[in-house]
């Protein structure tokens, strides 16, 4: 009996929650920023879930170039995907000062290598430009949106694109 | 979620045990062992399901249940004997309470013609006074629902003689009457019990006239919500005798006093115990409360509110005296709490006490940490090792102490997934009967070694396979009676399923003494479906096992139960996913046995550590026959770039791992390194090539796809000693991926496309 009135009790505390995040986003949001080469990128604060540094990946056979291997994150088994790659911007030259931010991607975790971790960025979502046509389907497919931050451009990628394809396992 | 969906979800829950309770108690009577005790177990487990089935107001499911209970009422008071032919109704009337579960749960439908025939037989086992005895119980249920409708917000009511009148035709001149003095215990509401069920069910008796007694109500200052004030003194005229009476307070009489005694003359309505002088009404809103911890917070102190409200109410309008007051509804007004208690039988109290239910991520994470701290403690020995301290050092004493310890919690934290076998093996009975019931079969099965624990993936995957081969057993193996008795059988098959270990794997069987397996028969199909040669000369056990080829039916009639195109090779293919193996092995004229062996978890594999080009990569065990130093003249080049390997005079294709899997380039030197011999299951045997043998260990397995996705060649991932990730082989697609790849590079570019997907 007493079970189901904590389960109730939380239940509604949870949702209270839930609703004060909800609105809190709707008015502003907070992104991390980081460098790829000269360019900067960055992905919603709430998707990050840990900052690491460089580990060597265990290389994985049959996948794309982009995809570097599998590191392990305290147990669990962590794809690596060089951002770089993936946005045709050249291999990473990873190095002991390489960083990998370890993103939620719908129900996975990935990681994603990248040169170094620059900002937090709290901006309002009016400041997101949306991105000129360029003529380039890469920056179609990845880049969600512009920002400019004290000077600097930043582009916000577009988590969900990544990771390859998965048609070939739906087939 | 929704409260009442969480409750209604616990209440299924619960269900699927007292479900399953109720199908080896009866299994037990069946088997002319259980006693009394093991009746009262099954009429309590169906008793529950009604209870909270009533609550949910799932009708249907409800009006089975009591026509069930009713019958069962009559076992456990010996009217109806416990006799196989009465047991096998009762178990066919579990499976369809089941269905009717599920349905309630909206899962799949119940056999509404099945249903009412079962009900029917149900009545006919205990005669007429149960079918009368129905009626009236249906009318309790409707209260439950009724109730529970109108939810607290009823509380309105007016002060209103007691009674619960019973049809006057039942009421004859000469009836015996009873006075019943009633009073429960806080025990008994705490345990969920209702007054007002109580007395429904004795005015289904006989004629009732209810007083309701409330000297004892204290001021409301005073009052403890949780505390029971009232007591009851019934009259009852009933020709059934003070043991039907005693019946309705069965599953109380442990949580009040009660009295019961003979009056003789039937007592007149305006009795004078009928008005007490008692402001009853103030009483009332208390009961709520206390018999519905469960309301949220807030509704319990809108009722406080509500309760002082009519409190001042009933002192303005009546500052004397009411007269006491007991209306049904208001008796009645606890019911919802009841509704929350949907199974408050004895035996899911003591349940309580020994298990929990933890949600399996919970459990599969503190595995994950655990495999964590034991790769951690292998790295800080390693390190600790490298700095050169002495094995006697106070650090080297720790450290293997915490070896000893992190191991054992390796092994309890593996034993809390492990669970016996029994969850899949009593889900068969009901699978025998309903298959022997389709093939007109009659078959007995024993089980054996259900306690046997195993991993629960294991469990999960277990029983799609084990219902082919039961279902194979008795469609296949058994023969029709008729057949049996001319071959001086009995006329009864038995399907025997046992499980046991058997170094460090379960093996489960599943045999019938049927006919065996027709070794010609079988030949003969092999070969009009092109299976075998014509000139091939097979072995017993080849020809036995040819049953688990793709296409392969032996049933001359492709049947409803085994037939469907989906036969034997399913059940292999299964198993092989799950790293077991099958096999049978057949008797002829005595029957037939499948065996079949898993690991006991899937959760960590044995596996050979290899070295490929630099990479690190585990091998099961399993697939591995031995492992060989070639000899350069054992190594024949066959083709371009294909090679094969002379065993014992037979020539085994080679694989070179490192190229299918693309770590390296260029041209295989067939002859450095060594040869793992495998056995696979779909391309037959082969030969590994890889650098280096770094040793055997057992690992712990993670999987890619959670993160990532399918790899092809790759079955799933672990984590070394030095805390790197190490790919599993899948030995079987290894050898797949290396036959899709030279029919790729041998197919013309137009056929290319669509395979490159």
């Amino acid at each position: 009996m007493s079970n189901v009135t904590s389960l109730d009790k939380s239940g509604l505390d949870k949702s209270a929650l839930d609703k004060s995040g909800l609105q809190k986003a709707g008015r502003r949001r907070e992104l991390i920023s980081f460098r790829i080469g000269p360019q900067e990128f960055c992905v919603d604060i709430m998707s990050v879930r840990e900052i690491r540094g460089w580990t060597a990946a265990t290389p994985l056979p049959q996948s794309p170039d982009y995809v570097r291997g599998v590191i392990n994150l305290r147990g669990a088994v962590l794809p690596i995907i060089d951002l770089a790659a993936r946005l045709e911007l050249g291999d990473t030259d990873a190095t002991a000062r390489s960083v990998i931010i370890v993103t939620h991607i719908g129900p996975r975790l990935v990681g994603l290598l990248v040169d170094a971790v620059s900002d937090i960025l709290t901006i309002t979502e009016d400041q997101v430009q949306p991105t000129p046509d360029i003529a380039c389907d890469t920056v179609r497919e990845f880049v969600k949106g512009l920002l400019a931050v004290e000077g600097r451009m930043i582009s916000w990628v577009a988590l969900e694109r990544v990771l390859p394809e998965l048609e070939a396992e739906a087939a | 979620m929704d409260p009442l969906e969480a409750i209604k979800a616990t209440f299924f829950q619960e269900c699927d045990e007292l479900l399953a309770d109720l199908e080896s108690g009866l299994l037990e009577l069946e088997g002319g062992g259980g006693d009394i005790e093991t009746v009262n177990a099954v009429f309590r487990a169906v008793h529950s399901v009604k209870g909270g089935a009533g609550a949910f107001g799932l009708e249907p499911l409800v009006r089975f249940a009591h026509v069930f209970e009713t019958t069962l009422d009559d076992m456990r008071s010996g009217k109806l004997a416990t006799e196989p032919a009465a047991v096998k109704v009762m178990l066919r009337a579990a499976d369809v309470l089941a269905d009717h579960v599920s349905a309630a749960r909206g899962q799949g439908v119940v056999d509404e013609a099945g249903s009412l025939r079962l009900v029917a037989e149900l009545k006919a086992l205990c005669g007429g006074p149960a079918a009368a005895g129905a009626d009236g119980d249906d009318e309790v249920v409707m209260v439950d629902t009724e109730v529970e409708d109108d939810g607290f917000g009823d509380f309105d009511f007016t002060p209103v003689i007691v009674e619960i009148d019973a049809p006057a035709e039942a009421v004859a001149a000469a009836t015996p009457t009873w006075r019943i003095g009633f009073k429960p215990s806080r025990a008994m509401y705490a345990k969920a019990n209702e007054t007002a069920l109580l007395l429904r069910e004795l005015d289904r008796i006989g004629a009732c006239q209810v007083t309701l007694n409330a000297d004892d109500l204290p001021d409301f200052d005073a009052l403890d919500p949780e505390e029971s004030y009232f007591s009851w003194i019934i009259d009852i005229e009933t020709d059934q005798g003070d043991a039907a009476i005693r019946e309705v307070f069965e599953f109380v009489e442990d949580d009040c006093e009660i009295t019961i005694e003979a009056t003789g003359a039937p007592v007149s309505l305006d009795d004078p115990f009928a008005s007490l002088d008692t402001p009853a009404l103030a009483a009332d809103p208390e009961v709520e409360p206390e018999a519905a911890p469960s309301a949220p917070d807030d509704d319990v102190m809108a009722l406080l509110e509500r309760a002082k409200l009519a409190a001042a109410e009933i002192q303005a309008t009546t500052p004397a005296a009411a007269p006491a007051a007991a209306a049904p509804r208001a008796a009645a007004a606890p019911a919802p709490a009841a509704a929350l208690h949907p199974a408050d039988g004895g035996d899911a109290k003591t349940a309580a006490g020994t298990t929990i239910r933890v949600d399996l991520e919970r459990v599969d994470r503190l595995i994950d940490l655990v495999g964590e701290l034991v790769i951690n403690q292998a790295m800080l020995t390693q390190r600790v090792g490298e700095s050169g301290l002495a094995r006697s050092s106070t650090v080297s004493v720790g450290l293997e102490d915490l070896e000893h310890l992190t191991r054992e919690i390796q092994d309890s934290v593996m034993a809390i997934r492990a669970q016996p076998v029994k969850s899949v093996f009593q889900r068969m009975p009901r699978l025998v009967r309903e298959v022997a019931a389709m093939t007109g079969k009659q078959v007995r099965l024993t089980t054996e070694g259900e306690n046997t624990e195993v991993d629960k993936t294991v469990i999960e995957r277990l029983s799609d396979p084990l219902i082919h081969m039961i279902r194979n057993a008795i469609d296949h193996g058994l023969e029709n009676p008729d057949v049996r008795v001319a071959a001086g059988k009995p006329a009864e098959g038995v399907v025997k399923l046992c499980a046991l270990h058997r170094s460090g794997r379960i093996v489960i069987e599943v045999s019938d003494d049927g006919a065996g397996i027709n070794r010609e028969r079988v030949k003969q199909i092999a070969l009009n479906k092109g299976l075998i040669a014509p000139d091939a000369t097979l072995t017993d056990e080849e020809t036995d096992n040819l049953i688990f080829l793709p296409g392969f039916s032996t049933a001359a009639t492709v049947s409803d139960i085994s037939g469907r195109g989906v036969g034997m090779d399913v059940v292999r293919r299964q198993v092989q996913a799950l790293g077991g193996r099958i096999s049978i092995t057949s008797n002829p004229g005595k029957g037939s046995t499948f065996s079949l062996s898993l690991p006991l978890t899937l959760a960590v594999l044995d596996g050979m550590v290899v070295g490929v080009s630099g990479h690190t990569l585990v091998t099961p065990l399993t697939a591995i026959i031995e492992t060989l130093q070639p000899k350069t003249n054992d190594v024949r080049l066959l083709g371009p770039n294909g090679a094969v390997l002379a065993v014992r005079d037979a020539y085994v294709p080679l694989v070179d791992v490192g190229a299918v899997l693309g770590y390296s380039k260029g041209p295989t030197d067939w002859t450095t390194g060594v040869v793992l011999l495998v056995e696979s299951e779909v391309g037959g045997r082969a030969a590994l090539l890889v650098d280096a043998i770094q040793g055997q260990r057992q690992v712990v397995i993670k999987s890619l796809e959670a993160n990532y996705q399918r790899v092809e060649g790759i079955a799933a991932a672990t984590i070394l000693g030095d805390g790197r990730v190490a790919l599993i082989l899948d030995v079987d697609a290894l050898i797949d991926v290396r036959r899709k790849d030279a029919r790729r590079s041998a197919a013309p570019p137009a056929a290319r496309l669509p395979l490159a997907s």
